[in-house]
C-alpha cells in the first residue's frame, strides 16, 4: 500500500472540488472494495477523501412518482425499504444476493455502482493487465477465463462487471445523478458503465471528480413483478457467472405488453437486453419464446475457451426467471 | 464403581472417557481471550515480512536489497546467504530453500526477508529489494513429469516416489470390465488462523519461537539445522492454532522469524495475509487416476488395475507418505484378488502439496468409489449391494497382504446407512433450502433429486516402519487442599479438542476432577504430529500410560501407609478405596506432601516397509471406515447442486467424546462436501489464480445440509479404549457419495472434482 | 493520525495511526483488543465481525479514519463481567467451537440476529451467519448453540 492523505468530506462540493483538483485523489464509500484494493496495490491513491458520511443517504419519493435512493444510503438498507421491497423487488433481490449482511452494513449505492472487476488478474498486481496498468496486454484472454465477458468485449479486455445491483438498476431504466466540477448532470444508468474498447481503464463515463450522488428508480408499475435470479458457485457470497434482472407485464390474455430484461456476467457492463425484449414483446412468455429472445440477445456473443457454458446458463436463467414471473402455465 | 474398558479397572469420575465435557479453552475463546499465534505481541517487536517469487521457474541471476535496507524503520534484510546453517529444509527430504539461492522452484517461494517497525514498512521495503530472474520453462504436467521428456527440477529426477503394489494374476480375466480416468483438483486446507508466530531472541544466540504448528519438534529439528543451532537453543512453544487440516506439518515462517530476531536482537512476528498464506503452506495433491475395474457377472470383483499421478509440486514435503496411502488404499475397502497399482508423486513447478486430511485415501476414493458405482450399474446392482458383495470385513487380507486384524464393518457401514430415514422431497415454501438458496435461482421446476453412497478406508497412525511415538509426564499432588493433576505434551491442540480428552482420560484412570493441561513446549518429547488422525491413539495412549504408573506408584505409596495390598486398593471419584472395605480414604489425604511425576514414551505396535518391488509388508497399524450417503437436488438448467442431506455412519471404536467425536464428522464430511463441488486451486502455468476467500470457495453455512451421525464402537482391542481414529475418514467418502448423488440425478459421467453449475449445464 | 473512538463502552484514542490500517489492526494492534480476527482482512470470511454504531460490519475494510467518533462493539464486550452471554454460552455447551478462530465473527453475528429475531429458524440462521465461514465444524453445532441461544434468552 503506498501512503497517502486521508479526508472526511462534510459537504458534496467540498468533496467534488477536493477530488477534482487533484488527479491522485479518489472518493472513498463504504471500503468494502477499494480499502481491499488498497490492501492488494491495485489501487494507489495519494488522497481519499471520504464521502461516506455526506448526508445522501436518504431514500425517498422522486418528483414523477418514482424512488430516489441518496447515493451513501446502505446496501442493507435499501434492500429493506419497504418501497423497493414492494415496487421494486428485482433490486432488493439482487442487493441481498451480493456479498454478506456485514459487507451490505458498510457498503453503500454510489459505492457499489462504482465497484471494480473481479478479474483474476486485474486484483493481481504482478500479471499484465490493461485495465489496471494500460498498455501491458490482457492476461486472462489466454488464462483462467471462468467469470469473463461474452459480450461486446475487447481484445484489451475481456473481464465483467461485478454489480447485482447495478443489473436490476440498468433493468429498471434507472437514473444516476452526478454532480461534478462543472455542475450536476444525469444519466441513464445504462449508460453509466462502458464496454472496454481500447481504453478499459475506464469503467464508466464518469469524469474524475464527478460523484454520484443519488439513483432515480422511475415510476415503473410493473416492476412489482419483477426479480432477480443469480447462478454462482456456492450459495452464498461469490459472484456470479450468469445473473437476470427482469421485470414483466403480460396482459390478461397472457401477451406480452412490456418487459424489461438486463443480464449480469457477461460483459464489462450489465447488459441491457434489448433484443430479448423486442423478441419477447406481443406474444406470451412462454419457455419457449424466452429461450428464443434469450438466443437472439446471445447471437453475437463471443465466448472464450473457458466461458461458453454461460450461453446455454444465461438461456437458463432467463427462462427460469420469466417463468416465475409469468402467470401462465408453464410449458416446458 | 467401577467399569471395565478395554479389559482395565479404571476410577469412574465424572467428566471421564465416554462424556462430552466442555473444552478447557472454550470460554477464553468465545470470549475473545484466546492467544492465537497472530494475536502475539512483545514489547519492542519487529514485524517480518517475506518476498517471494513471482515465477514458477527461474534462475536468479542477481539480488540486490540496498535500496530496501535504506528505508527507515527497516532493522534487517536478508537472504540466502544468511542463512548459518543448512539452507534446506524439508518433512522427509530437506530439499528445500529456507530462502532460494540459486533457482526458484515455484511462484511463491521464498527468496528474502525483511524485518521493520511497521508491518507496512516491512511490505514496503520488501518491495524495494531487487531480484533479477532468467525465467525457465516450467513444468507443469504430473504424467509428464514421471514419463515426459521436461527438465530435472531436483537431482534423481522428477519422481519423489513410485510405488507398485501387486497382488494375485497380473493379467486376469473378468466378466465385466469397467475403466475411467479420473481427476481431483488442488484443494487447500484453508484454515481460518493465518500462518503466523513470534520469534522472541534470548540475548545468548538462542531464540523462543511462539507458533501455530501441527509438530513442535519436526519443526525444531528443521529449524535447528538452519540456524547451526542446537536443540536446546531453539525453543518452540504452541501458539493457539486456528485449525491446521494438514497445511501447519510443513514450516512456513518459522525459521524466517527465527532468523530476523537473531540477526536484530529484537522479537519479530510474522503474520500472512490469506494471499501470502496461499502461497504459505503445501496443498492437497491433485491426481490424476487411471482405473480398471473387473468383476464376475453378480458383481464380485475380479482385478484391480490403476495407476495414479499425484502432483507434488515444487517439493517433496509428504509426497512419499501421501503415495504410500494411495498405493495401499488404491482398491479401498473392499476384497480384491487381484491387484495391480502404480503409483507416482512427482516434482513439478506447480505448488508445494503435502498433507492435508485424508491425503492419499482421498484421491484414491474418487477413482474407485466412481468405479464401483459404474461397476453397479454394468453389473445390474445396486450401488450399495456391489459394495456389499464386496466389502472387506475383519480377517480380510489387504492387496499388500496385510491382513485386517480388528473390526472392518463396511457391509454394517452400508446397512445402517440404509436404514436412516432419507429427507422429504423439498417444498418450495422456502428459497433457501433449493439449489441456489438465496440468489433465487429456481423455485422448484427443474430440480431433479438423486442419492448416492459412499465408503472410504483411511490407515490410523504414521506408517510404513516409521518409529512412531509420543510422550506424556502426568503429575499428582495435593494444591490447595484438593487433588490435582498437571499433564505435560507437546502435542499441538488445533482445535480437534486434544486438550479436552487428555483431561478425561486423566479422570477416568485417575479419578481426579482437576486436571491441567500444561502449554505444550519442546521442553518435553516428541508428540510426533497432530495428524494421520493420530493424536487420541498415541498422545491420549501416551497420557493413559503415565496415568497408569502415577496410580501404581500412588498405591504403592498407600498400601504401604495404610498395610494393605496394592492389589485390592483402587481409585475412586477422588477417593481412595478398597473391594472388601469401600472407602478407605480421601485421595488427598493418601497423598499429603507426596507428588506423583511419571514420564512415559508411548509407541503403537511396529508396522514394516512396503517391499519396494511388490508394495508388500505389514504397513499400517489401525485402518479406519466411514460411509457417507448424500441426497442431492439438481437444477437441472442452471447446472446448481444443494446437497439436501449428508449423513455419515463412522466406526470410532470408542467415542472418547462423543460430542467432539461428531464435530470431527461434521466438519470432515464438510470438507469433502467442499472438494465435491466447489474447492479447488485453480493454477495456470504453476500460478495459483485464485487465492482469495473471495475467489477459493469453501462452504458456507448455507451450502452444508442437515448431517444425521451414527456412531458406531466397535473396539480395536490394539489401541488404547478400543478407540479408533476419528479425523480423517469423513473427509474421504463425503466427495464421492456426493458426486454419485449428483450422477443419479444428472446421468452426466463427472470424471472430475470439483463438479461445477459448467460441468452440468 | 489520531483516531478518537467508543469501544465497549469507554472512549478509546489510537495515536500515529498510519491512514492505511484498518479498523481492525486500530483494535488488535493499537488498543490490545485481538478477539476480532484477521482470518482473510478482505471481507470475505466475519471472522472480525464487530458492531459498528450497532451493526454488524467487517472491521478489516473499514479504514481506522472512517472510525473516527463511531461506536464499536467487540467480541470482548459481550460478556457481563465474568457472566457469558447466552450466545458465548451456548456455542461453549454445544460444542460449536473447535479451533475457534471463526468463534468471534460468528458469535457477534449470531447476536445481532438474535436481537433482531428472537427464535430464529434453521434457514434464518443459515441466511444471517452465510457471512461467516467456518472451517471445523460444517456448521452444524452452530445451528445447535444458535437455537440452544435462542431458548435461553
Amino acid at each position: 500500500m503506498i501512503p497517502f492523505e486521508y479526508r472526511r468530506a462534510d459537504d458534496v462540493s467540498a468533496a467534488v472540488d477536493t477530488v477534482a483538483r487533484n488527479p491522485t485523489a479518489s472518493f472513498l464509500g463504504g471500503g468494502t472494495n477499494l480499502v481491499d484494493h488498497l490492501k492488494l496495490g491495485v489501487a494507489t491513491p495519494e488522497h481519499l477523501v471520504d464521502v461516506s458520511r455526506l448526508p445522501l443517504d436518504d431514500i425517498e419519493p422522486g418528483p414523477d412518482g418514482g424512488l430516489r435512493i441518496g447515493a451513501t444510503a446502505r446496501n442493507s438498507d435499501t434492500a429493506a425499504d419497504p418501497d423497493v421491497r414492494s415496487r421494486y423487488p428485482v433490486l432488493a433481490e439482487a442487493l441481498l444476493s451480493g456479498a454478506s449482511g456485514q459487507l451490505r452494513n458498510l457498503a453503500t449505492v454510489g459505492g457499489n455502482l462504482l465497484q471494480r472487476t473481479r478479474c483474476a488478474y486485474f486484483q493481481d498486481v504482478t500479471t499484465p493487465c490493461n485495465k489496471r496498468e494500460p498498455g501491458t496486454g490482457c492476461s486472462a484472454l489466454e488464462g483462467y477465463q471462468r467469470y469473463h465477458a461474452i459480450l461486446g468485449a475487447s481484445r484489451h479486455c475481456v473481464a465483467t462487471h461485478p454489480s447485482d445491483m447495478a443489473v436490476a438498476m440498468v433493468a429498471l431504466d434507472a437514473t444516476v445523478h452526478v454532480q461534478g466540477p462543472n455542475g450536476s448532470r444525469s444519466l441513464p444508468a445504462e449508460e453509466l458503465h462502458r464496454l472496454p474498447g481500447d481504453e478499459p481503464e475506464r469503467d464508466t463515463v464518469l469524469e474524475h471528480g464527478e460523484l454520484i450522488t443519488a439513483v432515480e428508480l422511475p415510476p415503473l408499475p410493473f416492476a412489482a413483478n419483477s426479480a432477480y435470479r443469480k447462478v454462482r458457485d456456492r450459495a452464498s457470497y461469490a459472484f456470479a457467472l450468469v445473473s437476470v434482472a427482469a421485470a414483466l407485464d403480460v396482459d390478461d390474455a397472457g401477451t406480452v405488453r412490456d418487459v424489461r430484461i438486463a443480464f449480469g456476467g457477461l460483459a464489462h457492463k450489465p447488459w441491457r437486453a434489448h433484443r430479448a425484449e423486442a423478441a419477447l414483446r406481443g406474444g406470451p412468455a412462454t419457455d419457449d419464446r424466452a429461450a428464443r429472445a434469450a438466443e437472439a440477445e446471445l447471437e453475437n456473443a463471443e465466448p472464450l475457451a473457458g466461458n461458453a457454458f454461460k450461453i446455454p446458463m444465461a438461456r437458463g436463467a432467463l427462462t427460469a426467471t420469466l417463468r416465475r414471473l409469468s402467470p401462465l402455465p408453464t410449458t416446458r | 464403581m467401577t467399569s471395565t474398558v478395554a479389559g482395565r479397572t479404571t476410577a469412574a469420575t465424572a467428566n471421564g472417557v465416554g462424556s462430552s465435557p466442555a473444552r478447557p479453552d472454550g470460554t477464553r475463546k468465545v470470549r475473545g481471550e484466546f492467544a492465537y499465534s497472530s494475536d502475539l505481541w512483545h514489547e519492542d517487536m519487529l514485524w517480518g515480512a517475506t518476498l517471494r517469487s513471482p515465477h514458477p521457474h527461474a534462475r536468479i541471476t542477481g539480488v540486490d536489497v540496498s535500496a530496501a535496507v535504506a528505508v527507515p524503520g527497516v532493522h534487517a534484510v536478508l537472504t540466502h546467504g544468511d542463512v548459518p546453517g543448512l539452507n534446506r529444509y524439508g518433512l522427509e527430504h530437506p530439499d528445500q530453500p529456507v530462502l532460494a539461492d540459486d533457482v526458484v522452484r515455484y511462484r511463491g517461494e521464498p527468496v528474502a526477508v525483511v524485518a521493520a517497525d511497521h508491518p507496512e514498512t516491512a511490505q514496503r521495503a520488501m518491495k524495494l529489494i531487487e531480484v533479477t530472474y532468467d525465467e525457465l520453462e516450467p513444468v507443469t504436467d504430473a504424467e509428464d513429469a514421471v514419463h515426459g521428456d521436461v527438465a530435472e527440477l531436483h537431482p534423481g529426477g522428477n519422481v519423489v516416489r513410485h510405488a507398485p503394489i501387486r497382488r494375485g494374476e497380473q493379467t486376469p480375466q473378468a466378466d465385466v470390465v469397467v475403466t475411467g480416468r479420473y481427476e481431483v483438483g488442488m484443494q487447500d486446507q484453508a484454515f481460518l488462523g493465518p500462518e503466523s508466530g513470534l520469534a522472541v531472541p534470548d540475548g545468548h544466540g538462542g531464540v523462543d519461537l511462539y507458533v501455530a504448528t501441527q509438530w513442535l519438534h519436526v519443526d525444531q529439528q528443521q529449524i535447528v539445522a538452519a540456524l547451526g543451532l542446537t536443540p536446546e537453543q531453539v525453543r518452540l512453544t504452541l501458539a493457539g492454532v486456528g485449525g491446521a487440516f494438514g497445511g501447519r506439518e510443513d514450516l512456513s515462517m518459522q525459521i524466517h522469524a527465527s532468523l530476523l530476531a537473531l540477526y536484530t536482537g529484537k522479537p519479530v512476528k510474522m503474520v500472512y495475509n490469506r494471499e501470502e498464506s496461499f502461497y504459505g503452506h503445501v496443498h492437497r495433491h491433485p491426481a490424476t487416476m487411471y482405473y480398471e475395474h473387473g468383476a464376475t457377472r453378480d458383481g464380485r470383483l475380479v482385478h484391480v488395475t490403476a495407476r495414479i499421478y499425484l502432483d507434488g509440486g515444487a517439493y517433496a514435503s509428504s509426497t512419499g507418505a501421501v503415495v504410500g496411502n494411495a498405493a495401499t488404499l488404491g482398491v479401498g475397502p473392499y476384497d480384491v484378488p487381484n491387484v495391480s497399482i502404480d503409483c507416482w508423486g512427482t516434482y513439478t513447478n506447480n505448488p508445494p502439496c503435502g498433507a492435508m486430511r485424508g491425503f492419499g485415501a482421498v484421491q484414491a476414493a474418487f477413482g474407485y468409489e466412481s468405479q464401483m458405482d459404474k461397476l453397479a450399474d454394468a453389473c445390474g446392482l445396486s450401488p450399495t449391494e456391489i459394495r456389499r458383495r464386496n466389502a472387506m470385513s475383519e480377517g480380510t487380507v489387504m492387496p499388500t497382504g496385510q491382513t485386517v486384524d480388528s473390526a472392518a464393518p463396511v457391509a454394517e457401514l452400508l446397512d445402517r446407512l440404509e436404514g436412516m430415514p432419507l429427507p422429504q422431497p423439498g417444498s418450495t415454501a422456502d428459497l433457501r433450502t433449493l439449489p441456489g438458496g438465496v440468489s433465487n435461482t429456481t423455485h422448484g421446476e427443474g430440480v431433479v433429486r438423486g442419492v448416492g453412497y459412499a465408503v472410504g478406508i483411511k490407515n490410523i497412525c504414521f506408517s510404513e516402519g516409521f518409529d512412531d511415538y509420543s510422550t506424556a509426564r502426568v503429575r499428582l499432588a495435593a494444591v490447595g487442599g484438593q487433588p490435582a493433576v498437571t499433564v505435560q505434551t507437546a502435542a499441538a491442540e488445533v482445535g480437534q479438542g486434544l486438550v479436552t480428552i487428555l483431561q478425561q482420560i486423566i479422570r477416568t484412570e485417575l479419578g481426579v476432577e482437576q486436571v491441567t493441561i500444561l502449554p505444550m513446549d519442546t521442553s518435553i518429547g516428541s508428540a510426533g504430529s497432530t495428524s494421520a488422525s493420530r493424536q487420541s491413539y498415541m498422545t491420549g495412549g501416551a497420557v493413559r500410560a503415565a496415568a497408569l504408573k502415577v496410580r501404581g506408584a500412588l498405591l504403592s505409596h498407600a498400601a504401604t501407609r495404610l498395610s494393605r495390598t496394592t492389589a485390592e486398593l483402587h481409585l475412586d471419584g477422588g477417593k481412595l478405596a478398597s473391594v472388601a472395605d469401600g472407602v478407605l480414604a480421601d485421595l488427598v489425604d493418601v497423598l499429603g506432601e507426596a507428588e506423583f511425576d511419571e514420564t512415559v514414551e508411548w509407541r503403537h505396535r511396529p508396522t514394516e516397509a512396503l517391499d519396494p518391488e511388490t508394495g508388500r509388508g505389514n504397513a499400517h497399524v489401525q485402518y479406519g471406515f466411514a460411509a457417507h450417503r448424500a441426497v442431492v437436488d439438481v437444477d437441472t438448467e442452471l447446472g446448481l447442486v444443494k446437497v439436501v442431506s449428508l449423513d455419515c455412519v463412522q466406526d470410532v471404536g470408542k467415542a472418547l467424546n462423543p460430542q467432539a467425536v461428531v464435530g470431527q464428522i461434521q466438519g470432515g464430511s464438510a470438507q469433502g462436501l467442499g472438494l465435491a463441488v466447489m474447492e479447488e486451486i485453480q493454477t495456470e502455468g504453476g500460478v495459483i489464480r485464485n487465492p482469495s476467500f473471495t475467489d477459493y470457495l469453501i462452504p458456507t453455512v448455507l451450502d452444508m445440509p442437515p448431517m444425521n451421525i451414527d456412531v458406531l464402537e466397535l473396539a480395536d482391542p490394539h489401541a488404547p479404549y478400543g478407540l479408533r481414529g476419528v479425523g480423517e475418514p469423513p473427509t474421504i467418502s463425503s466427495t464421492p457419495a456426493i458426486v454419485a448423488a449428483i450422477r443419479a440425478a444428472t446421468g452426466k459421467e463427472l470424471l472430475r472434482v470439483p463438479v461445477r453449475p459448467d460441468h452440468i449445464v | 493520525m489520531r483516531v478518537n473512538l467508543t469501544v465497549n463502552g469507554e472512549r478509546r484514542r489510537a495515536d500515529d495511526v498510519w491512514e492505511g490500517e484498518s479498523l481492525l489492526y486500530v483494535l488488535r494492534e493499537r488498543l490490545g483488543l485481538p478477539g476480532s480476527k484477521n482470518a482473510c482482512e478482505q471481507g470475505e470470511c466475519g471472522s472480525c465481525t464487530v458492531y459498528l454504531d450497532d451493526v454488524p460490519a467487517c472491521a478489516c475494510l473499514v479504514a481506522a479514519g472512517q472510525a473516527e467518533g463511531r461506536e464499536v462493539r467487540t467480541v470482548e464486550g459481550l460478556a457481563d463481567g465474568d457472566a457469558l452471554d447466552p450466545v458465548q454460552q451456548s456455542f461453549v455447551d454445544a460444542g460449536a467451537v473447535q479451533c475457534g478462530f471463526c468463534t468471534p465473527g460468528l458469535v457477534v453475528a449470531a447476536h445481532d440476529l438474535l436481537r433482531r429475531e428472537p427464535d430464529p429458524s434453521d434457514e434464518e440462521i443459515r441466511e444471517a451467519l452465510a457471512g461467516n465461514l467456518c472451517r471445523c465444524t460444517g456448521y452444524e453445532k452452530i445451528l445447535d448453540a444458535v437455537h440452544s441461544a435462542a431458548g435461553a434468552r
